[in-house]
C-alpha cells in the first residue's frame, strides 16, 4: 500500500503519499497556488502553468507545475519565490490580454497582481464566456463518459475546441458534462429536451456520480474495466461463490473465471456498451471476435455481451471453470432468450441429481451430466432452446424437475433440499448458508430468490452489523423498499453502491451509502418538484411492495409457506458438505447452539444443526412479517394498507380471509 | 540477393566473403547517388540508363552500377563515384553517360569536365578524397554512405554488418551491452543529448521492477526544416538502424520495436520497408534472431509531419492514435511510455551508431570527441555528429565530423566558406529553436554543452550559415513565425507567448518598435523558456535570446533609428539606382512587377518609391551593381 | 487478543490494520475500518497499529452484483 513520506512546503512539513500530486500537498499544508486548468475531478491538464512551484530535490532546484508533479521523494517546495511571482504575472497577463472579459481570468489576474495586459492583440476576445482552452470539457468527455467527442484542433495560437471535423458528432451522448465543468460558460446547453423542473439540481447530483466514476472506480471495484465480474474474485475469496449446485463457496480452479482472467483474455476494452448512452459507468463489458465452438452459429465470430458476475458464477455452479465455456454459454443464452442464471442453476441441479444417481443416462438421453461437463451443458442448452431431448425437462425449471423425479417419494426430500428455487424461480448465484439475513433476502423476495431486493451477506455474515432478528428484519424492510423504489424510478443500482463516495465511511449509516441515496432523491425532486426524505421514499415504495404481495396472494402465492427456502440455502444437506467445513459447523454447534459436537456422528450433528437453522429461519420470518406489518402468515394487514392509504376495497377483498 | 534461408551468426562471414569476392571480379563499380536530392535531379534515370548502356555494350561482367544513399555533397549532385579509384563526377546528367562509358571505362581517361573544381582555389580534383569537403569528416553513422546499395542487405553484411549483433547475442549478456554503451559516452543525437546507455539502464530497471516487456522506438520524425541527417542515414544505410535497434532491444529485453517516420520521407520509407523485409527473410528480425532464441521485430509508424511530434511524449501520443501533444515528463517514457510500458526512444543517428560502438568498443568511441566520458557520459560529448550544412555557404550538404571540431573548420574548411564574396555573420545551430552564434565564436569547439553555453544547442544538427546580408531581427522573426505554427498550442506560455513574440518582432521589423520592446522581449522569453511544458516552448526563445545577446544593436537600430543594416526589412529600406554605375541597359525595367522603374536606353534609370514594393528583383538582375539599398 | 467483526484474533505487537485484514482474509477493495470506533483512512492502513484488546470493525460495503 501507499508509501508515506514527508516533504517541506514553504518551510512547513507535510505528510504525503508517494506519487500523489504536489498540489494536494501544497493545499494540505495550507497554501494556495493559482490554477486555471486544474479540476478536482479530472486528471491534471498541466497547460495553464499557473500552479508553478519550485522544487528542490537533492540540491537541484527546478520549476514544476504542482498539479501534475508526482511527489516521489522528500523534496523541499516553495510556492512563492520572486521568480515564480514574475512568471505567474506574465502568464496572467497573457490570459488577461486574450480574454479580458472572463470572470475567472479576471480573478486569476487579481490573484497574480495584474491589472493591465501587454498582450492585447487582434485576437483578443472580450466575451465573458470565451473559451480559455483549459481543457476541462475535453477531459470530462473522456474521463467521465469514456467518449472523446471533444478535442482541441489547430496548432499553436489556432488551437480551438471542436468536435471531429467541426461537425456535431453523434457520439455525443448529450450528457452535458462539458458544460458543467466549463469555468467560463463557453459551452451552453441550448435545450433540455426532457424539460425537467430543475435541471440544475439533477445535473449537480448527476455530475457527482460522473466524477466518482472517473476518480474512484479504478480504486474501488474497477467496474468500468471488468463490469460486475469484479466480484467473482471476491465471492471466491469469501467462500460465497456457488460451486457444484451451491454445495461449496470456493474452488481452486475459480481463478479461471476471475475478472482478472476475463479482462486479460476476453474483454475487449472500449467495446463496452452502457444500458443507455449517457451512462458514465457503462458496466456492460463485451467479448469481441469470439469464435463459437458449438450450436447453430458454430465457427462464426461473434460479439458477446458479457459475461457478468452471475454468468461466470453460474459456470462455477456447474463446475465448469472454463472461460471459453462461460462466454459461449453466455452467447447462446442471450441468443435463445434464456436467462443465464436460471439456466445455470437448473443445469447445476440436474448435474447433482445425476451424480447422486437419482437420474441416469436413461433420463438424460445419454448425456453424462456430471459437474464440470462443459460440452454436455452446452448440448443441453441447445436442446432446451430446440425443445428436444433432455432439454425439455431441464428447460422447465427446477420446481418441475423436482416434481417429476420426486414423484415416487423415494427422492422427494433430497430433491426438495437441493433444488434451489423459491416460488418456482431459480436462485441467483450466491451461497447463503452462513447468512440468515440473506436466506431471508432470497426467501421473502416477492418474485423469488433474486438478490435485487436485498443483498445482506457482508452486513450480516462478515461485518456482523445486524446480529439480532430485529436488526435483520429492519434490513429486510429497508433494503427491499429502497431498491424497489429506485427500480420503480428506472434508476440503476450500480451508482448506488458499486462506487461509493470517498467520505462514505465516516457517514452515519454508511452501509446505506447515504450520499448516494440522497442523489436519488435529488433526481426525483429535480424531475418532479416533490420533496423527498427517507420516510416518504419508503412509503412510496411500500405502497407498491404491498400491492405486489397482494397480487401474489391473488395468484395463490404470497404466504409463509411460499417464502420458505430449500435447506441447501441454509445449511449443509450432505455429509460431504458438512465435512468440507466441519470446523466451522462443529464450532457453531458448540458456541451458538450449545451442543458439544464431540463423539457425535456427522449425521447427528447435521440433524442438530438443521433443526437449529430451520428454527432460526422461522424466527426471522416472524420478525420480518412484524416489521412489514404483515400477518404471521406473511399477508399484509388491512391496517398496514390503511396506514399507507391503499386500503382499497378490491385489495382488502383479496386478503380479508387471511387476517 | 540471397535466398530466404535463415542466417546463423557463423554464416555472416561467409556471406561477406562471397559478396566481396563478387565485387572483386569487377574492374570498377559505379556508385550513383540515389539520395533524395540527387533523385530529384533524375539520378534514378542515370542509374538505370547507365546500367542499360553497360549491358548493351556487353561489359556488364566488368562494371557494376550501384545506387547508393546520399553521398553528402548534395550541392553538386547528381554524383557518380567510380570505385575503387574514387573518381568523383558531379552534376552528371543523362547526356554525360556515353562519355563516361567511352572515355573513362573503355578509354581509361576520366572525363575532366565532370570533375569537381574547388571554387576557392580553382583546382580540379579527380578523386573524392582530394576534395576538401570530405577531408575533415569522420564517418561512423554514415560509414557506408556512397559505398553500398541500401536496398541490398548483402552489401551491408559485406561491410561487416550484423556482426556486432552476432557478437552481442553470442556473449548473451545484456547488462554488459548497457555498460558498453554507457562507457562509450554516447549521448542522444536527437537533440536532448541524454546519455543513451543511462536511458537504457533506466528502461531495463523499470521493466524489471514491473515485470513488463519494454519497447524500443526509433525517432525518425526529423521535423527541423533544413535538417536531413536522419533521412539520409535511412536512405543510405537502413540496416545499421535496424542493427542498432536489435542490439538495444536485446540489452533491454524488448521484443517489439517501432520506427516513427514522417510521411514526407517516401524514399526513406521504401528503403526501410525493404530492409525490414530482407532482415526478416534472413532471420535477423523475427522469433529467433540469428538462431539465438532472441525474438524481436520492428514495425513502422508513419507520422503526419508535425514538428512537435518529434518530441518524445508527443511521439508516443501520436503512435497511440491520440493528438500529438506533449505531456509532462515528470514520469519518463522509460517508465511509462508507449502503451504505458517502459519505452526507450532514440534518434536514428543514435541507433545507427550503436553497431559501431559494439564492434569497435566503448573506449575507441570515447576517445573521439570532447571531454573524458570514461567515468561519466555527461562529462563530455564523445564520437561524431552528422550536420546538414545549409544557407549562405559554398558547399551545402551533409557531413559527419568528430565532436569538438570548431565551427570555423566546418564552415570554412569543409563548407568552403561564404560564397559571392560576402562575409560570415552568424550560424544558427540546432534547428528552428536553436540560437545564432556570431563570428566571434567561430572557434568554439562544438559539443552538446559548449553550444548550450553559447545560447544555442546541438539540436539534431542543422547548421544554417548566414552572411552579412542577413538581418538578425528578421531571422528571429522568421524562426518564431515557424514556431508559432508548430507549437502544439497546449500550454499557455508557448501558445500565447510565441504569438506575442511574433507580433513584437514583426512590429520592430516594420519600424514600429517602441522603447521598452527589448526589455519586454527579454521578460517574455524568460517566462516562455522557464514555464513551457515541453522543450519546444522552452527552447523556442533561443533565436530571440541569442540574437539579443549577440546582435542587440541591430534591434536598437531598428527601434530607435528605423534602420535595417542588412537591408532586409522592407519597411525600413528604399531601393535606389545609383547614377554612376547605371549604364541605362533597360534590364531592370521589365522584371519589375509594379513597373516602378522608368528610364531610357543609355540614360540613368529611376525607381518610383511610391510604386516600389521592395521585392529586390532589380537588384538581382542588375549586372552593374547599380541598385542600392538604403 | 483483539476482536475483528466479533471474531477473536490473536494480537501481535506491531499489528497494523493491513495485517489484521490479512489475518481475516479480507481483501475486498471497499472496506471501512474502525478501531475502537475511530475511523482509520485507507492510506493509514499500513502504518496504523492496533492496540491489544481493541475492537475492530471492518465494514465491507457491498450489496450484490
Ligand atoms: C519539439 C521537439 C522536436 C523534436 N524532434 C525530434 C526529431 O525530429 N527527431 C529526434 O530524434 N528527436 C527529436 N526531438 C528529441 C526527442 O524528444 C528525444 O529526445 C529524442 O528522440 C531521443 O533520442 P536520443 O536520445 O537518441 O536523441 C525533439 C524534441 C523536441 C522538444
Ligand atoms: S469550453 Fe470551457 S471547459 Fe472547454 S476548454 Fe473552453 S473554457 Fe475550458
Ligand atoms: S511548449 Fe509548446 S509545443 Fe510544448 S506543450 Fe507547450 S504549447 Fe505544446
Ligand atoms: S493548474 Fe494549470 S498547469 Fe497546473
Ligand atoms: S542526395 Fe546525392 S549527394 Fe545528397
Amino acid at each position: 500500500m501507499a508509501d508515506r513520506m514527508e516533504i517541506t512546503v514553504n518551510g512547513k512539513t507535510v505528510g504525503v503519499q508517494k506519487d500523489s500530486y504536489l498540489l494536494a500537498a501544497v493545499t494540505d499544508a495550507g497554501f494556495e497556488v493559482p490554477t486555471l486548468c486544474h479540476h478536482k475531478d479530472l486528471t491534471p491538464g498541466g497547460s495553464c502553468r499557473l500552479c508553478l512551484c519550485e522544487v528542490e530535490d537533492g540540491g537541484r532546484k527546478k520549476l514544476v507545475t504542482a498539479c501534475n508533479y508526482p511527489v516521489r521523494g522528500p523534496v523541499t517546495v516553495r510556492t512563492d519565490t520572486a521568480e515564480i511571482a514574475q512568471h505567474r504575472k506574465i502568464l496572467a497577463e497573457m490570459y488577461l490580454g486574450r480574454w479580458p472579459g472572463v470572470p475567472v481570468v479576471q480573478m486569476i489576474a487579481r490573484e497574480c497582481g495584474v491589472t493591465t495586459s501587454r498582450f492585447a492583440s487582434e485576437i483578443t476576445d472580450d466575451a465573458p464566456n470565451a473559451c480559455i482552452l483549459c481543457g476541462h470539457c475535453v477531459r470530462a468527455c473522456d474521463e467521465f463518459m469514456i467518449e472523446r467527442v471533444l478535442e482541441f484542433a489547430g496548432r499553436g495560437i489556432k488551437r480551438h475546441l471542436t468536435m471531429p471535423f467541426g461537425e456535431v458528432d453523434h457520439h455525443c451522448v448529450t450528457c452535458s458534462s462539458c458544460a458543467y465543468v466549463c469555468p467560463t460558460g463557453a459551452i451552453e446547453i441550448v435545450d433540455d429536451k426532457n424539460r425537467p423542473l430543475d435541471a440544475k439540481a439533477i445535473r449537480d447530483h448527476g455530475m457527482k456520480v460522473n466524477a466518482e466514476m472517473a476518480t474512484l472506480d479504478s480504486k474501488q471495484c474497477r467496474m468500468r474495466e471488468v463490469g460486475t465480474a469484479n466480484i467473482v474474485d471476491v465471492m471466491d475469496a469469501y467462500d460465497l461463490l456457488p460451486v457444484h449446485n451451491y454445495k461449496f463457496g470456493k474452488h481452486p480452479e475459480a481463478k479461471k473465471l476471475y475478472s482478472t482472467t476475463l479482462k486479460a483474455e476476453y474483454f475487449t476494452q472500449g467495446a463496452a456498451d452502457a444500458c443507455w448512452r449517457g451512462c458514465s459507468m457503462a458496466c456492460a463489458k463485451a467479448v469481441d471476435g469470439f469464435t463459437l465452438k458449438t450450436g447453430p452459429y458454430k465457427g462464426q465470430q461473434v460479439l458477446v455481451d458479457g459475461p457478468e458476475y452471475e454468468t461466470a458464477a453460474g459456470a462455477a455452479n456447474m463446475g465448469c471453470f472454463d472461460g471459453d465455456f462461460c462466454v459461449e454459454f453466455n452467447f447462446y443464452c442471450d441468443t435463445y432468450g434464456i436467462d443465464t442464471i436460471s439456466a445455470a442453476t437448473a443445469i447445476a441441479f440436474a448435474m447433482e441429481v445425476f451424480e447422486a444417481g437419482v437420474i441416469t443416462t436413461k433420463e438424460t438421453g445419454g448425456i453424462e451430466l456430471r459437474f464440470g461437463a462443459a460440452d454436455e451443458a452446452l448440448t443441453l442448452l441447445h436442446q432446451m432452446a430446440d425443445g428436444e431431448g433432455f432439454g425439455v425437462d431441464v428447460g422447465q425449471g427446477i420446481r418441475w424437475m423436482k416434481e417429476k423425479w420426486g414423484k415416487d417419494g423415494e427422492h422427494a426430500a433430497f430433491l426438495q433440499d437441493i433444488g434451489m428455487e423459491v416460488k418456482g424461480l431459480e436462485f441467483s448465484e450466491y451461497v447463503t448458508k452462513e447468512s440468515l439475513a440473506q436466506q431471508g433476502g432470497y426467501g421473502f423476495a416477492i418474485k423469488g430468490p433474486q438478490h435485487d431486493e436485498a443483498w445482506l451477506i457482508f452486513m450480516d455474515m462478515v461485518n456482523k452489523q445486524i446480529p439480532t432478528f430485529e436488526d435483520k428484519a429492519e434490513a429486510l424492510h429497508y433494503f427491499p423498499l429502497f431498491r424497489t423504489w429506485f427500480g420503480l424510478m428506472g434508476l440503476c443500482k450500480i451508482v448506488w453502491n458499486d462506487v461509493v463516495p470517498a467520505d462514505n465511511a465516516v457517514q452515519e449509516e454508511a452501509h446505506k451509502i447515504p450520499g448516494h441515496v440522497r442523489n436519488y432523491w435529488k433526481f426525483f425532486e429535480g424531475l418532479t418538484g416533490i420533496e423527498l426524505d427517507e420516510q416518504k421514499m419508503l412509503d412510496q415504495s411500500a405502497r407498491v411492495y404491498n400491492l405486489q404481495r397482494i397480487l401474489c396472494r391473488m395468484l395463490g402465492f404470497g404466504t409463509r409457506k411460499d417464502d420458505m427456502v430449500p435447506y441447501r440455502a441454509a445449511g449443509p444437506v450432505t455429509r460431504e458438505e458438512y465435512e468440507s467445513r466441519a470446523d466451522r459447523y462443529d464450532g457453531q454447534l458448540a458456541d451458538v447452539v450449545g451442543v458439544d459436537p464431540a463423539g457425535k456422528s456427522t449425521e447427528e450433528k447435521m440433524k442438530i444443526l438443521r433443526d437449529f437453522r430451520e428454527g432460526q429461519y422461522e424466527k426471522l420470518a416472524d420478525a420480518v412479517y412484524r416489521r412489514r406489518g404483515w400477518t404471521e402468515d406473511g399477508v399484509p394487514k388491512v391496517e398496514t394498507l390503511a396506514a399507507l392509504g391503499i386500503d382499497l376495497p378490491e385489495l382488502v377483498e383479496v386478503i380479508k380471509a387471511d387476517q | 540477393m540471397a535466398s530466404a534461408c535463415k542466417v546463423k551468426a557463423g554464416d555472416l562471414g561467409k556471406i561477406a566473403d562471397r559478396v566481396n569476392a563478387s565485387f572483386g571480379r569487377y574492374k570498377a563499380m559505379l556508385m550513383v547517388c540515389t539520395g533524395t536530392a540527387c533523385v530529384s535531379a533524375r539520378s534514378f534515370s542515370i542509374r538505370d540508363r547507365l546500367a542499360l548502356k553497360i549491358a548493351e555494350k556487353g561489359i556488364a561482367d566488368d562494371y557494376l552500377v550501384v545506387g547508393t544513399g546520399c553521398n553528402g555533397f548534395c550541392a553538386v549532385g547528381p554524383i557518380i563515384v567510380v570505385q575503387p579509384e574514387g573518381v568523383f563526377y558531379q552534376r552528371v546528367t543523362d547526356k554525360d553517360l556515353d562519355e563516361i562509358l567511352e572515355q573513362h571505362l573503355v578509354g581509361g581517361k576520366p572525363v575532366e569536365r565532370l570533375l569537381y573544381e574547388d571554387p576557392a582555389t580553382g583546382k580540379v580534383h579527380t578523386r573524392m578524397d582530394e576534395i576538401e569537403f570530405f577531408g575533415k569528416q569522420q564517418l561512423i553513422a554514415l560509414r557506408n554512405k556512397g559505398i553500398i546499395d541500401p536496398e541490398n542487405i548483402d552489401h551491408y553484411i559485406a561491410r561487416g554488418g550484423y556482426a556486432a549483433l552476432g557478437k552481442v547475442l553470442e556473449a548473451g549478456d545484456p547488462e554488459a551491452v548497457i555498460r558498453e554503451v554507457i562507457d562509450s559516452g554516447i549521448r542522444g543525437r536527437g537533440g536532448g543529448g541524454f546519455p543513451a546507455g543511462i536511458k537504457w539502464q533506466s528502461g531495463r530497471r523499470a521493466a524489471g521492477e514491473r515485470g513488463e516487456v519494454p519497447y524500443v522506438v526509433c525517432n525518425a520524425d526529423e521535423g527541423d526544416p533544413g535538417a536531413y541527417m536522419d533521412r539520409s542515414i535511412i536512405e543510405t544505410d537502413p540496416h545499421t538502424v535496424l542493427e542498432g535497434m536489435l542490439i538495444g532491444a536485446f540489452a533491454l529485453g524488448a521484443r517489439e520495436g517501432f520506427i516513427y517516420i514522417r510521411k514526407e520521407y517516401p524514399l526513406a520509407l521504401v528503403r526501410l520497408e525493404k530492409a525490414i523485409e530482407q532482415a526478416r527473410s534472413y532471420g535477423f528480425l523475427g522469433p529467433d534472431v540469428l538462431g539465438s532464441g532472441f525474438a524481436f521485430d520492428v514495425s513502422i509508424h508513419r507520422g503526419a509531419g508535425a514538428f512537435v511530434c518529434g518530441e518524445s511524449t508527443a511521439l508516443m501520443a501520436s503512435m497511440s492514435g491520440r493528438v500529438g501533444e506533449p505531456r509532462a515528463k515528470y514520469v519518463h517514457n522509460v517508465e511509462y511510455g508507449y502503451r504505458d510500458r517502459p519505452t526507450v526512444l532514440n534518434n536514428v543517428e543514435t541507433w545507427a551508431t550503436i553497431p559501431v560502438i559494439m564492434d569497435r568498443g566503448a573506449s575507441w568511441f570515447a576517445s573521439i570527441g570532447t571531454g573524458d566520458v570514461a567515468g561519466d557520459p555527461w562529462a563530455g560529448s564523445s564520437g561524431t555528429k552528422a550536420f546538414s550544412l545549409v544557407g549562405n555557404i559554398a558547399n551545402t550538404g551533409l557531413v559527419e565530423v568528430p565532436m569538438g571540431i570548431t565551427l570555423r573548420e566546418i564552415i570554412f574548411d569543409i563548407g568552403g566558406g561564404i560564397p559571392n564574396g560576402r562575409s560570415f555573420k552568424a550560424v544558427q545551430t540546432g534547428g528552428p529553436s536553436g540560437g545564432c552564434i556570431p563570428a566571434s565564436k567561430l572557434d568554439l569547439e562544438i559539443d552538446f554543452d559548449s553550444l548550450s553555453e553559447a545560447g544555442s544547442m546541438m539540436g539534431s544538427g542543422g547548421l544554417i550559415v548566414m552572411d552579412d546580408q542577413t538581418c538578425m531581427v528578421d531571422v528571429a522573426r522568421y524562426f518564431i513565425d515557424f514556431l508559432v505554427d508548430e507549437s502544439c498550442g497546449k500550454c499557455t506560455p508557448c501558445r500565447e507567448g510565441l504569438f506575442a513574440l511574433k507580433r513584437i518582432l514583426e512590429r520592430i521589423c516594420r519600424g514600429e518598435g517602441e522603447e521598452g520592446d527589448v526589455q519586454f522581449l527579454e521578460e517574455l522569453c524568460g517566462t516562455i523558456g522557464a514555464t513551457s511544458l515541453c522543450q519546444l516552448g522552452a527552447t523556442a526563445v533561443n533565436p530571440v535570446m541569442s540574437t539579443l545577446r549577440y546582435f542587440r544593436e541591430e534591434y536598437e537600430e531598428h527601434i530607435r533609428d528605423h534602420r535595417c543594416r542588412a537591408g532586409v526589412c522592407k519597411e525600413l529600406i528604399t531601393y535606389r539606382i545609383v547614377a554612376d554605375p547605371c549604364t541605362g541597359c533597360l534590364a531592370c525595367l521589365k522584371p519589375c512587377p509594379t513597373q516602378a522603374i522608368t528610364g531610357e536606353k543609355k540614360k540613368v534609370h529611376v525607381i518610383d518609391e511610391e510604386k516600389c514594393i521592395k521585392c529586390g528583383i532589380c537588384r538581382e538582375v542588375c549586372t552593374f551593381d547599380a541598385v542600392e539599398v538604403v | 487478543m483483539i476482536r475483528v467483526n466479533d471474531t477473536n484474533v490473536e494480537w501481535r505487537s506491531g499489528m497494523t490494520v493491513t495485517l489484521a485484514l490479512e489475518a481475516m482474509g479480507y481483501d475486498f477493495p471497499l472496506i471501512s475500518v474502525f478501531v475502537n470506533e475511530q475511523f482509520v483512512p485507507e492510506i493509514d492502513h499500513d502504518s496504523f497499529e492496533i492496540p491489544d484488546g481493541a475492537d475492530v470493525k471492518a465494514i465491507h460495503i457491498h450489496h450484490g452484483g
